[in-house]
């Protein structure tokens, strides 16, 4: 058979590999460089010898100096760093429990609590500020780090329980029968069994949680006192109250830091040598 | 198990039937330690968060003293005054904030989500990672620096008016269009990951089906991509739409005093104002639009599901 | 009470088990003698599970008691039962050792550790493991995995072990092999098996007794020849290997095939003159030739001839639309020229006694 020496440009085209999707990609390109740009600005202007935002001049550290030098930053680092802990262990607790009687609790209590974690992953961050805020006024309690961290729980358990769920629903319960069938009580099966499977699990979602309560603005800004505050509210108040090339340096560490947690998060499955840590996609 | 089967009390029916009646045992199986473990969460979240909610909803019906501290009551006043042109004004346009950054982030996502889902190969996973690790990265750090790149002598604009695209006279900061900006920045991450799982589970030889079928590439994203991934887009709206509408900082950042939103005015209520009331019945105004916007999405999606399993 | 020889060590007193209204297991009534090999032989969903679940202390009956060496422990949780567990996904933990899962139980009960660290040694020698001992269980083989399982579960001498289908994720030749180790394992520790199997040939072959369980019931129980050899029910006959079910009418010890012979089958006085009845033969109980003297013969024509290495099958058309197989062994004797071909008509012999005739 006398093929044509060229095929009509279509079918040609179909055959071959599949074409790239130009438009896509280029919209990608730009994406990618809108996204970064405005953290490369930060990360590049905290190196700025001067005190310009938008004109670089020369290398410097000097707003590193400023920011170790600065009592008020300093305490409220001190405080962000204690109220994430905080949260973090609270929030991990109590989620983590509630995540393992939600899989295997099949009583009213089970629907009702089911329910209810459900709510925060839904509802804005300022409603939970006003909610807190509200109760916090009402109960006549101070407003201080204690609030801030109450409110960080609160807002922290509904992930903790949504990360651990799933995972807990991938046990094998066999494994737990099995402990309690060589003679662990229940307490026992879920210490020395249960928890240890979910080891890789739990600490992802501690250390996503550490990140996600340190960056935290809204809350801690509705439920802080005066002094100390946490320093995402300190950023906040500097932000919209006049600018000090400081802020870029206390935010150049501060994304350091969260990008070191969240590559932690993402990093611990793999140090235990297993899937079962944080899955990003589905777990949103 | 909460409930356990009631004791059967008939009669026996003969044979070995000693212990057929027995009295109430302890479960062998034991499930009440799943009951404290629900316990202590549930009630956390009880008190902590539907209370204080509750208390959010009273308190939108009570008043100030002199002092400015709310006090519980019958007033309808808070209610009454979201009718007020001047709110009503600020909630309408939050929502239309919230919606056209739901719909450009929706236009952002597709091709971003489509190339890499489907044209990134072997650097699919680095580059979703890239997407969503600056995500974590501080809120108001990342606005911050959002702002100074689309500040009037800031990079983009320097970039336009160099090419002839904007003149000495164009805004960005301090327009409405600054402000979706900055919630498009914010929030465009949720719709990009559940579009980006929706079409990592597509069935490639659908599009190569598409193909030869609609011909070119637009009509086969239209008519193969578009339907395929159409729940992976619902998620993605009602997960930008959720935070954008609650927002205040973008319209802070990058907006005057024009462009408030809802969450600036019940920001402004509470740490300015003091009119908690008021405050409260803002919250309330907000929280309804997100159920009904989440009871939308929730009723379509049983629907669309409903379809796809028939 | 004390525990005597003629105590069981397993006794299920009409244990019934409901979930959400409908019976898995129904009135339940089982002995199961101390040092015994005893099967729960079924279909999927039949109950096995459920059953052994329910002596191990992972579910509570709805009805009856489970008693072990005549003791109630329907109250019970499993960690107070001296019973230990194989189970089907073998379960074992993937954050310990293979050492320290075997170790387990005995750790649980106190067991000061050098005696744990030589009876773990034992038992993995016991179960050819040696020098696994520090893997983790995730790196072992499924046959290596299902061997940790049975010592960690064995370590503990408990009066019964419970086995839930612990071959059936193994390959074939795997599993014929386990079959032979688990037996002897048994015979040399003495522990009460109970096993629980889908496999009628994994149940023929390793039990002392085995039960057929249909439908929550158990059908029938007795010697894996009872059971094969005098099936008691229509289920059982079909259950346990391919079986030949024909219909016909009962008249005076011989059941009249519609259009065809009247198949003699002995007299059966609890089966009424005239009524319709089901001849049940199993395939290798039918001769084709050297028939024994006395054994009723009837014609057929064969249908088809199945070769399957060592043994062939032929189907046998015996009346119109009534057809049975007939199974011979390709014996040296039996040449290939030898074996009938298809419309060849062939005499058909039968020991009457092998004859099992159900009523409708
Ligand atoms: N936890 C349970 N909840 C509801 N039904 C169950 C449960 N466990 C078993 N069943 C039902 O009980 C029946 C017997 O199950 P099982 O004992 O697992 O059978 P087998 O082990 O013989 O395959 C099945 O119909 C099964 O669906
Ligand atoms: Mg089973």
């Amino acid at each position: 058979m006398n093929l044509p020496a060229s095929l009509p440009p279509r079918a040609r085209r179909r055959r071959g590999p599949r074409r790239k999707p130009v438009f896509a990609i280029a919209v990608t390109v730009v994406f990618f460089v809108l996204l970064y740009l405005p953290i490369a600005m930060v990360v590049l202007f905290s190196f700025n010898a001067q005190k310009s935002l938008t004109i670089f001049k020369g290398f410097s550290l000097r707003w590193y100096e400023a920011f170790f030098h600065d009592n008020v930053l300093l305490g409220s680092l001190g405080m962000s760093l204690e109220v994430s802990l905080v949260a973090m262990i609270g929030s991990v607790v109590l989620g983590v429990a509630l995540a393992l009687g939600l899989v295997r609790h099949k009583g009213r209590l089970g629907g009702y609590a089911g329910l209810i974690m459900m709510v925060p992953l839904i509802t804005p961050e300022i409603v939970t500020g006003v909610a807190s805020l509200l109760l916090f006024k009402g109960l006549g309690v101070t407003l201080d780090s204690g609030t801030v961290m109450i409110a960080e729980i609160t807002f922290s358990i509904s992930y903790v329980t949504v990360i651990l769920r799933s995972r807990v629903a991938a046990l094998n319960p066999e494994v737990e029968e099995a402990a309690m069938d060589l003679g662990a009580t229940r307490w026992q099966a879920l210490r020395l069994v249960t928890l240890p499977a979910l080891l890789p699990a739990i600490l992802a979602s501690a250390v996503l949680i550490f990140a996600l309560v340190f960056d935290d603005f809204v809350l801690a800004y509705f439920t802080t006192g005066v002094d100390p505050q946490p320093l995402a509210v300190r950023i906040y108040s500097a932000i919209r109250f006049g600018v000090e090339p400081t802020i870029n340096a206390v935010g150049t560490l501060m994304l350091a830091g969260s990008i070191t947690l969240i590559g932690l998060a993402l990093a611990i499955p793999r140090l235990f040598g297993r899937r079962g840590g944080l899955d990003l996609i589905s777990g949103e | 198990m909460a409930l356990r089967t009631p004791v059967r009390t008939e009669a026996p029916r003969g044979g070995r039937t000693a212990r057929r009646d027995r009295r109430p045992r302890p479960s062998a199986a034991g499930a009440r330690i799943w009951t404290w473990l629900t316990l202590p969460g549930t009630v956390w979240m009880s008190v902590f968060f539907i209370a204080s909610l509750l208390l959010v909803a009273a308190i939108s019906f009570g008043t100030t003293d002199q002092l400015g501290d709310p006090r519980f009551g019958t007033n309808l006043g808070n209610l009454q005054a979201l009718t007020d042109p001047a709110y009503r004004d600020v909630m309408l346009r939050s929502l239309g904030f919230a919606l056209l950054t739901s719909v450009i982030c929706l236009l952002i996502a597709y091709p971003v989500a489509y190339a890499v889902a489907l044209h990134a190969g072997r650097f699919k996973n680095a580059l979703i990672a890239a997407i969503v690790v600056p995500f974590f990265a501080n809120y108001l750090v990342r606005m911050y620096g959002w702002s100074v790149l689309l500040s009037d002598d800031g990079p983009v604009l320097r970039l336009l008016r160099a090419v002839g695209l904007a003149d000495a006279h164009t805004k960005i900061l301090n327009t409405g269009f600054g402000v979706i900006a900055g919630l498009v920045y914010g929030f465009v991450v949720f719709m990009i990951i559940p579009l980006y799982a929706a079409m990592e589970r597509m069935d490639t030889s659908l599009i190569e089906a598409g193909r030869d079928l609609y011909g070119g590439p637009l009509r086969t994203f239209w008519f193969v991509t578009v339907p395929a991934t159409r729940q992976g887009a619902g998620a993605g709206v009602v997960l930008v739409f959720l935070p954008a509408m609650g927002d205040f900082v973008s319209a802070q950042f990058m907006g005057g005093p024009n462009q408030i939103m809802i969450g600036n005015l019940i920001q402004d209520k509470f740490f300015e104002g003091q009119d908690w009331p008021l405050g409260s019945a803002l919250t309330m105004a907000l929280m309804a639009v997100l159920l009904i916007a989440m009871f939308g999405y929730l009723r379509r999606a049983r629907k669309d599901e409903a379809e796809a399993t028939r | 009470m004390t525990p005597t020889a003629a105590t069981p060590a397993v006794r299920l007193d009409h244990v019934s088990k409901e979930f959400n209204g409908s019976h898995a297991v129904r009135d339940l009534e089982l002995d199961i003698a101390a040092g015994e090999f005893f099967s729960l032989l079924g279909p999927s969903g039949c109950g096995k599970t459920t059953t052994l679940r329910m002596i191990g202390g992972f579910a509570d009956p709805t009805e009856g008691a489970v008693l072990l060496s005549g003791e109630d422990v329907t109250a019970l949780p499993p960690n107070k039962r001296n019973v230990n567990t194989v189970f089907q996904s073998y379960a074992l933990f993937d954050h310990l050792s293979v050492a320290d899962n075997i170790g387990f139980g005995l750790k649980r009960k106190g067991v000061p550790k050098p005696e744990i660290r030589e009876r773990v040694g034992a038992m993995i020698d016991l179960v050819q493991l040696g020098g696994m001992a520090e893997r983790k269980p995730r790196t072992l083989s499924g046959g290596q995995r299902q061997r940790v399982a049975l010592a960690r579960a064995l370590v503990n001498r408990p009066a019964v072990l419970l086995l839930d289908e612990p071959l059936a994720a193994l390959d074939l030749k795997l599993r014929r092999q386990m079959q032979v180790e688990l037996k002897q394992i048994q015979r040399e520790v003495g522990i009460t098996f109970v096993f629980v199997t889908h496999d009628q040939d994994e149940a023929l072959t390793m039990s002392d007794r085995v039960a057929v369980m249909n439908g929550g019931r158990v059908e029938q129980c007795g010697t894996p020849e009872d059971v094969y050899e005098r099936p008691e029910s229509r289920f059982v006959a079909a259950f346990m290997g391919t079986s030949n079910l024909v219909g016909g009418v009962y008249r005076d010890g011989t059941v009249q095939l519609e259009g065809g012979p009247a198949l003699p089958v002995g007299r059966r006085p609890e089966i009424g003159e005239g009524s319709q009845v089901d001849v049940s033969i199993r395939p290798e109980k039918i001769w084709l030739s050297d028939f024994e003297p006395g054994m009723p013969v009837v014609n057929g024509v064969i249908r088809e001839t199945v070769y399957s290495g060592p043994t062939t099958t032929y189907l046998i058309e015996l009346a119109p639309g009534v057809t049975v197989a007939a199974l011979e062994q390709n014996t040296a004797r039996a040449r290939m020229e030898d074996r009938w071909a298809g419309g060849e008509t062939v005499e058909l012999g039968y020991d009457p006694e092998h004859c099992l005739v159900l009523s409708h």
